[in-house]
Formats: C-alpha cells, sequence, structure tokens
C-alpha cells in the first residue's frame, strides 16, 4: 500500500516539473488513437472528412479527459493555489498604488517590530554564554571573601561560588605606561561560570592564598591586544603594579564576565590579601552556582538563615544584611529589560495599528471590486473558493510587506546601535538571526491571516443582481464593511492615544531630567584619571607631594584652572562609610547611617563652581598633621545635624581607632550629583588628600577648567603629569559634559524611540483616518450633490463630513485614555519626576491627536464642498 | 492510499479497470490497441467512449499496476505502450477471482424462480 502511494506521489512530482511534457504526452496519446481509428473508419470506405469526425464522436469530449488525466497527475490543489498566487500577483500589481501603500504600511509596522525584537532576542531570550546560566544567581549586594567561603561551606543549595572585584592595575611591559582593568577573583569565580581557557588554565584553590604563586589569567582582547596574540604566552611574564605575573591561560574570545570588564583576571588573595582577609570590605561582586534540584526560593530561604549567623557572630559588620539573590540573566539584563519590554508593547501597538490600516485597504478594495466578484459568483465561483483568493492576496501583501519590514529592521538596528545605550554594550547577539526571521515571518503571516478574514469575507457577501447592474454604487451592500473600517479607525486612534502618552510621558521626564543641576557647572571641564602605583607611592606624604607637584605645573597653565577630587561627579564609583557625630547619641554598632565620602585638593570648589553655603574651602594648609578637618554637603546637614551649625560640629568616621580621630566641618556645599542625575543626592563628606589615612586610595581625578575650548589642552596637561613622575599612566579622558551625556544616555534612548513609535502611530492613524474619510465621500457624492442642489450650504457639507471624522476620533481619544490610564503605570520605573497618569500630558496628547485627525479629515471634507451638484447627479 | 473514486455511480469503472488488465494480459500494447481488443473480443457488446479508456489507463498506471513507455507504433508513429506489472498481474487475479465469483452468484441469484 505505502509503495503504491509513494510510487504515485512520485510521479505526481515528476509530473510538476515536466508540465509542458506531461500536456504534449497527454495530447499525442489522443491524437495518435484519433488518427489510428480514422484510418480504420477510412479504410471502412468513409469518406475522409466524415471518417475523421466519426473518430472524433467514438473518442468523446477529449479536452475533459484530458483534464481528468491532468488532475490525476498533479496535485490538484496545489495548482489551485499557485493558480491563485498567479492571479493574485496580476492584482496587485495592476494596483500599483494600493500594493505600495499596503506594503508600506506593513513594512512600517514589521521593521519596528523586527529591529526591537531582535535587540529582545538579543538581550533577553538568548541565554548567557556561561555553563548551565540558568542555574546560575547573583548576589545584589556585593560581600566580602571570607563571608562567601563561610556561606559556600555552610549552606547546602550551592556547588561553587565566585566572586570578582575590578581594580585597576599598572601594565608597564608594554610600549607605554598605561593601566589594565584586574579582575581580582577567587579561584571558585572562572569555575562558577564554567567557561574552559581557551589557552592554558585557570587559578586552581591552591594557588588562590595569601602568599601564592603570582600567576595571571589573560582575556582574549588582552591577550591579542597586547601579547600579539603570541601562541607562547603561557609561562611568559608580564609586569602589573610593579610585579610579575606568569600567565597561566587565556580565556576564549567570547568569554566576558557577566557585568564587568576585565582585561586580566588575577587572584584576590595574592594580590590585595590584605582586602580578601577583610570580613567587613564589601567590595566583591558574588556568584553562585545552584546544586541541581535546588530552586532559587530555597536558596533565599537558607541564605536568610544564614545571614542571621553571620549577624550574631560579626555584628559591627554584618548586621544588615539582607541577602537579595537574582537570576543571573535578570541580573545582567535588569536596567534595560522594563525599557525593553515598555518598546516592545509600544511597537506592537504600532503594528496593530499597521495592520487596521492594512484591514481597511483590504475592505476598501473589495468594496471597489463588487462588480468583478459579483461576475464570478454568477459565473459559478463557490464561495470558499473567493474567499481563499482573497486571503491568498492579502497573505502574499502580508509576505512581501514583511520582507520590506526585513529591510526596514535592518537599518533600524543599526540605527539603534548607534543609539549606542551603555546597557545594551555587552550584547554582541544583536542582528537578525533566524529567531528573528522566523518572527517575521510568523507575524507576517499572521497579519496576512487575520487582517485578511474579514475584508474576504465582506468580499463574498455581495449580492449579485445588484452589483451586475452597470454602475451600481448602491450605498447599503457597504454598510457592515463601513462600520467595520469605522471600529478600525477608532481602534487605531485609540492606540496611537496610548502611544503618544507614554512618549509625552518619557520625553516630560527626560526634560525634567536634563533641567537637573548635577551641583556644578559642566562647562568647559575637562577630566582625567590618574593612579599611583604603589610601589613608589605607598606612604600618604609622598602621594600629597606628587599631587601637590602635579597641580603646581596645571595650575600654571595659562587659562587653567585645575583641582583633584578622589572620584569625579556622575561616575559609578561609590564609596560610602558609616559616619558618627560628635555629641549625637550612641547607636548600635553597625547601624551608624553611611555618607558618601570623597577627597580633594586644590580649590576643587572652586573649580566645579560648586557653591559654598557656609564656612569655606579647603585651603593648602589643611595638611598633614595640622587639625583634621572636612566639608559637608546641604543633604548631610538636613539629615544628620538639624537645628545645629554645622561649621565647628565634629564628626568621624564610625569604628575608627580609639581614641576618635574628630574632622571639624569648617564649611557646607551645595549638594552634587554623585552617580547619576535621576539618583537624588546623598550625605556627603569631603575631606582633604593630605590628611588621609586611606593609603591604597592612589587614584584621583584631574579637574581642569578653562575659559573656552583649548587645543592641545590634553597633550599639554599629560607632559606636565609626566613631569613630575612619567610613570603615571592617564586614563578616562572625558570632558564633563559627555560625562552629562552619558547619565542621559539611557533615559534619551527610550524617549528617541517611544517617540519614533508614537510619530509613527500618529502617522499611522492620521493615514487610516483620512483614508477612511476620503473614502466615504467618494461613496457619497450622489447623496452630497443631491444634498447641494436642494440647497444645502458648502458649510453645511464641510460640517457633516467633519462630524463623522470627529466622532471616530472622540471616541478612540476616549478609549486611549482609559486604556492609557491602566498601561502606562507599567512604565513608571522608566518615568524620572513625572506620575504615569500627568494630567497635562493626557491632555496635551488629547489635543495633539484630536489636531492630527482634524487635518486628516479636512481635506476630504474641502473635497466633498468642491462636489458639482450636476456632475454629482449625473454621476450615479 | 485509497484510491478516489470519481464517479461513484459509475458501475462501469472497476470493470474497465478490469478489461484493460485482461488486454495487457496479453502483453505489450498502446491505448487504441486495447480498445480494439476489447471491441472485437467482447464482439462489441461492450460500447465504451474510447476516450474514457485513458483516464482510467492513467489512473492504473499512477497505482503501479501498468508500467508505461513511449515508443513508435506500426505506421511509425510516436504511440504510448502499456504493460502489466507484477503487481498489475496479481491485480489481475484477484480481480479475475473476484468477478468469477461474483458473477457465479449473480447468476445463480438470476436462476432461482
Amino acid at each position: 500500500m505505502f509503495s503504491e502511494w509513494s510510487n504515485k506521489t512520485w510521479l505526481r512530482f515528476k509530473a510538476i516539473w515536466k508540465r509542458r511534457q506531461l500536456d504534449r504526452d497527454l495530447n499525442d496519446e489522443a491524437a495518435f488513437h484519433l488518427s489510428m481509428r480514422e484510418e480504420k473508419n477510412r479504410l471502412a470506405g468513409i469518406d475522409a472528412e466524415e471518417a475523421r469526425y466519426a473518430a472524433q464522436r467514438q473518442f468523446g469530449n477529449a479536452t475533459g479527459l484530458k483534464e481528468r488525466s491532468r488532475e490525476m497527475w498533479t496535485f490538484a490543489s496545489l495548482e489551485g493555489f499557485l493558480q491563485d498566487v498567479r492571479l493574485a500577483l496580476r492584482m496587485l500589481l495592476k494596483n500599483p498604488g494600493f500594493t505600495a501603500v499596503a506594503v508600506l504600511t506593513l513594512a512600517l509596522g514589521v521593521g519596528a517590530n523586527t529591529a526591537i525584537f531582535s535587540v529582545i532576542n538579543g538581550v533577553l531570550l538568548t541565554p548567557l554564554p556561561y555553563k548551565d546560566p540558568q542555574r546560575i544567581v547573583v548576589m545584589k549586594r556585593n560581600d566580602s571573601l571570607p563571608n562567601v567561603s563561610d556561606i559556600l561551606r555552610q549552606t547546602r543549595s550551592f556547588s561553587q561560588s565566585g566572586g570578582i572585584n575590578i581594580d585597576n592595575m599598572d601594565y608597564t611591559s608594554g610600549t607605554e605606561p598605561m593601566q589594565v582593568r584586574a579582575g581580582r577573583v577567587n579561584a571558585g569565580f572562572l569555575e562558577t561560570l564554567g567557561v574552559p581557557p581557551m589557552l592554558g588554565r585557570i587559578i586552581s584553590q591552591e594557588e588562590d592564598v595569601k602568599g601564592g604563586p603570582r600567576f595571571v589569567v589573560l582575556s582574549y582582547p588582552f591577550w591579542q591586544n597586547f601579547l600579539s596574540s603570541d601562541p607562547q604566552v603561557l609561562g611568559k611574564t608580564i609586569s602589573l603594579s610593579g610585579n610579575d605575573y606568569t600567565v597561566i591561560g587565556v580565556m576564549p574570545a567570547n568569554f566576558v564576565p557577566p557585568r564587568e570588564h576585565a582585561d586580566v583576571f588575577v587572584s584576590l588573595w595574592v594580590a590585595y590579601p590584605d582586602g580578601a582577609s577583610e570580613r567587613d570590605v564589601h567590595f566583591m561582586h558574588t556568584y553562585w552556582r545552584l546544586n541541581a534540584g535546588v530552586t532559587l526560593s530555597q536558596a533565599q530561604a537558607e541564605i536568610s538563615a544564614m545571614d542571621h549567623r553571620l549577624a550574631e557572630l560579626y555584628p559591627d559588620s554584618e548586621t544588615d544584611r539582607r541577602t537579595v539573590f537574582l537570576p543571573l540573566q535578570e541580573s545582567v539584563t535588569g536596567s534595560v529589560r522594563p525599557a525593553l519590554l515598555v518598546l516592545f508593547g509600544a511597537v506592537g501597538f504600532v503594528l496593530l495599528i499597521a495592520c487596521a490600516n492594512f484591514a481597511g485597504l483590504l475592505m476598501a478594495r473589495a468594496v471597489a471590486r463588487r462588480q468583478e466578484i459579483g461576475i464570478r459568483t454568477a459565473l459559478g465561483a463557490g464561495k470558499s473558493r473567493l474567499i481563499r483568493q482573497a486571503l491568498t492576496e492579502s497573505v502574499l501583501l502580508a509576505i512581501v510587506g514583511g520582507g520590506a519590514g526585513l529591510l526596514l529592521a535592518r537599518l533600524g538596528i543599526s540605527l539603534l546601535l548607534s543609539l549606542k545605550p551603555a546597557a545594551l554594550d555587552r550584547f554582541s547577539g544583536i542582528h537578525l538571526d533566524a529567531h528573528v526571521l522566523f518572527f517575521v515571518f510568523g507575524i507576517s503571516l499572521l497579519t496576512g491571516i487575520v487582517f485578511g478574514i474579514a475584508p474576504a469575507w465582506s468580499v463574498t457577501n455581495v449580492d449579485i443582481a445588484e452589483s451586475l447592474k452597470e454602475g451600481a454604487r448602491g450605498s447599503t451592500s457597504g454598510q457592515s464593511g463601513n462600520f467595520l473600517r469605522k471600529l478600525l479607525v477608532t481602534a487605531e486612534f485609540a492606540l496611537a492615544l496610548v502611544l503618544l502618552v507614554g512618549a509625552g510621558l518619557l520625553i516630560k521626564g527626560f526634560s525634567r531630567l536634563r533641567s537637573v543641576s548635577p551641583g556644578f557647572n559642566p562647562q568647559n571641564v575637562m577630566t582625567m584619571h590618574l593612579q599611583l602605583p604603589e610601589t613608589r607611592y605607598a606612604k600618604i606624604p609622598r602621594q600629597t607631594q606628587f599631587r601637590v607637584q602635579a597641580l603646581e605645573r596645571l595650575s600654571a597653565l595659562p587659562g587653567v584652572q585645575a583641582a583633584m577630587v578622589m572620584d569625579r561627579p556622575l561616575s559609578t564609583n561609590d564609596v560610602n562609610y558609616r559616619v558618627i557625630v560628635d555629641g549625637d547619641p550612641p547607636v548600635a554598632v553597625g547601624a551608624e547611617p553611611r555618607a558618601q565620602t570623597n577627597s580633594v585638593m586644590g580649590d576643587y570648589f572652586h573649580v566645579m563652581q560648586i557653591p559654598i553655603r557656609a564656612g569655606r574651602e579647603f585651603t593648602p594648609l589643611d595638611r598633614e598633621g595640622q587639625p583634621l578637618v572636612a566639608i559637608v554637603n546641604e543633604e548631610f546637614v538636613k539629615e544628620r545635624l538639624p537645628h545645629r551649625n554645622p561649621i565647628g560640629a565634629r564628626i568621624d568616621w564610625a569604628r575608627a581607632p580609639d581614641p576618635p580621630r574628630w574632622m571639624t566641618i569648617v564649611g557646607v556645599v551645595a549638594d552634587v550629583k554623585d552617580s547619576s542625575l535621576d539618583a537624588p543626592a546623598d550625605p556627603a563628606v569631603y575631606t582633604p588628600f593630605p590628611q588621609s589615612e586611606q593609603v591604597w586610595r592612589r587614584w584621583m581625578t584631574l579637574v581642569l577648567r578653562t575659559t573656552g575650548p583649548v587645543p592641545g589642552l590634553v597633550d599639554e596637561v599629560k607632559k606636565q603629569v609626566w613631569s613630575v613622575d612619567s610613570q603615571i599612566p592617564i586614563t578616562d579622558i572625558l570632558s564633563m559634559e559627555d560625562l552629562m551625556a552619558v547619565s542621559l544616555a539611557q533615559q534619551r534612548f527610550n524617549m528617541l524611540l517611544l517617540a519614533l513609535f508614537a510619530v509613527l502611530a500618529l502617522i499611522l492613524a492620521a493615514v487610516g483616518i483620512y483614508g477612511l474619510m476620503a473614502y466615504s465621500v467618494s461613496q457619497r457624492t450622489h447623496e452630497i450633490g443631491v444634498r447641494l442642489a436642494i440647497g444645502a450650504q458648502r458649510g453645511d457639507v464641510l460640517r457633516l463630513v467633519l462630524r463623522d471624522g470627529a466622532r471616530l476620533t472622540l471616541l478612540g481619544i476616549a478609549i486611549g485614555i482609559i486604556a492609557a490610564l491602566a498601561l502606562t503605570r507599567l512604565m513608571v520605573s522608566l518615568l524620572f519626576e513625572v506620575t504615569p497618569t500627568d494630567p497635562a500630558t493626557f491632555a496635551a496628547v488629547a489635543i495633539v491627536l484630536a489636531v492630527t485627525a482634524f487635518a486628516a479629515c479636512y481635506i476630504p471634507a474641502r473635497r466633498a464642498t468642491r462636489v458639482d451638484p450636476m456632475v454629482a447627479l449625473r454621476y450615479d | 492510499m485509497k484510491e478516489k473514486c470519481e464517479n461513484p455511480g459509475d458501475l462501469l469503472q472497476g470493470t474497465l479497470d478490469l478489461l484493460i488488465l485482461k488486454a495487457l494480459a496479453r502483453g505489450t500494447m498502446h491505448g487504441y490497441g486495447v480498445a480494439e481488443w476489447i471491441h472485437q473480443t467482447s464482439e462489441d457488446i461492450l460500447k465504451v467512449e474510447e476516450g474514457a479508456l485513458y483516464p482510467a489507463l492513467h489512473r492504473l498506471e499512477l497505482r503501479g499496476l501498468l508500467s508505461a513507455e513511449w515508443g513508435t507504433s506500426d505506421n511509425n508513429r510516436r504511440a504510448k505502450f502499456y504493460s502489466l506489472t507484477a503487481a498489475g498481474k496479481k491485480e489481475l487475479a484477484q480481480e479475475t477471482e473476484f468477478w468469477r465469483r461474483m458473477s457465479g452468484a449473480v447468476a445463480r441469484i438470476l436462476q432461482t424462480a
């Protein structure tokens, strides 16, 4: 049975490729038969002509029989389908205007969706390139190595754990001194991520101890750029911060730590044993691999118990741990995830609007084709066949639209990536891959079918007799189609309103954010990062000497004001300490409030133009051996010294060695945005560099204010710094205005995209209502003519048409407002100082939409008023 | 795969298939030959619309009961020659047996008064 079937299928397939051959064979076979019969008839004595006719009579309906044979030899349904496609193609080519509008509409919708989907695919859907990434969890807060190893040993949820802390190290084996980002890790870090090295091996547990061998594992880019991809690199040594490290491994090209950027990996116990042993220095990002079968919530329950135990054992550092675990993917995509989901929702709305327009176009066309359909129905075309034909057309259009959308998406993706949202930096997988292509094909097909069905159905609801009347333009048979189109246009306006409100809220939030003062004047300020090597600058006085000399030389440059700060504003470096105030009632150990801490030198507040609210700036006299002084910001005064004169008050770091080293507050300065513009300023304490006790904080940022752009400034600064010490790497050369822009980048990205989608939605909705109104005016030409003939004024006609449009628009706006009130709550995390129900935005958007709709309706309405009654009456 | 029956009411179809198989049991021949053989053997009792022979031939070919080959006829014309396959021979035997029993049964029924 099967072989019979497969044989048949095979013969049929052969017949597809040999269509002509098949036709010829069928003809030849019949012709042969006829000629044989004819000859026999002639031999029987019948005259030639009659012989032929007789043969044909005996043979029967040759065409019908051939048709039956051909059907047998081919896939009849496939043939029908191909025929439908040919017919549809011919129809679409014959109406290039209609085809172009439909394809463009869909291309916009599909293209925007595809671009956003490809980002979502690359960021949220592609698994991270680690071993079993779904079993890796991340601690939300940083932790210390002693805690990490205690937790791993005393809990049962985890099989592995590792931590990393990024620090700059000087790399002096190259042509000029430079800094590399060193991932200071424990042995568990690379093990937990589970990516094997490309060359050599990773640091083992036995080597990850105090005094262990100085081994380094290189990242692929570092190996490529600074060691020329040397395949014999294993066993060679490189110099990092004055120490020789032996290369034992190179990581593969696709390996990047989940949330950090590192050039090299060294053992924390080897590179910085003092930090490694400190339980209270919580400076490591930690990664945890769950044991098989352990869920995140089980791990979370166990860690909470562990937190309590640690708090009991180490009350002064571990009291408020409140450890929270996050899935790896979520922690990596955390900041972009809500934005991407909102954008995906928005772009879905754009597609819906485009689809509504598409359906509207198809319906208008269905009505225009009533006569043709009527004839075909009269000739016996079946309903299902007509629907199939109409659906073939819409699906074909949708697929062509999808293809054009794909081209738009390619443009869109490069546009997206050129906006360079920093949060997307680590995702290299944003491109059109098989998933994305499948997505495009899927939504195109779905669009063609779902939005083609209603128009296809309306095609068949044709009154044959009515449609066949010469020039019939009956106003009755299009009624249900018109209702559907009005529904679609109303929906378009509702959707467009939601998008516009979303965009409006983001724009408002963004402008608020832009007008946020960073607390200093960012114009004409250049910043550079310096780090002093440990080997030569181990002591504070030596560091102070360098700082004083460098500032002296830089300040001598014409037109340049120079100062130093440890961490520049708007950087993500977040160094805070617990601070106690002299005279305050004692607080439980470990519960003292924190304050941002920063060291400065030179006229920092003056150079940055940070207003001084009370007291004075630091002077060169505030140096080592002199009374300890501090400057605090207004937020600190508000929180810690309310109702007190801050000047003269004394503060100290909590848990400082006894006796306390009180610092006297000598000044109060305005609040400065330390981390980002959208975060409120924290309480902050500034101290002079020379009075610092933290010898390990050997880095600083130069801030240089000029009166205008100074060409060659950077080179001049480098020269002056290197004249003090030629071995100091100078990195992160950024103007303060650049940093402002970086701080705004994510919000700018969200706003631009949503605004783009909203504009797209607005245009599509306008096109939609214009199309509907223009169509209904052309349908009602006769009626309008009659009205004019019996005395209606042009203004009446204008009002008549506009009223129709206004009704749809207002209904759409009303529905849209309700939907927006429900939906904008989802984007609250993206908004800055704007409530998701901001009435001003809602009102403004409603007005914009109404005005646009009015303009779109006005053109056809004007046309209606120009109807010549005489022509219109003859028209029908 | 069950053969789809285009004309369910057509009693002759099965018969026609059987006649074709029987004709070709004598050897390879073209469509015209089959038609002639049926005419002569049935002494013109079975009047077949000759064209109807061809869809039947093609159906049998598709079912793998016949094999076909283009060749040259006695009078040097291009013609399609059909012959029975092994499956065709088996089918012929089965169908012949079936007809024998069937016609015997029908005859017996008709003989009873």
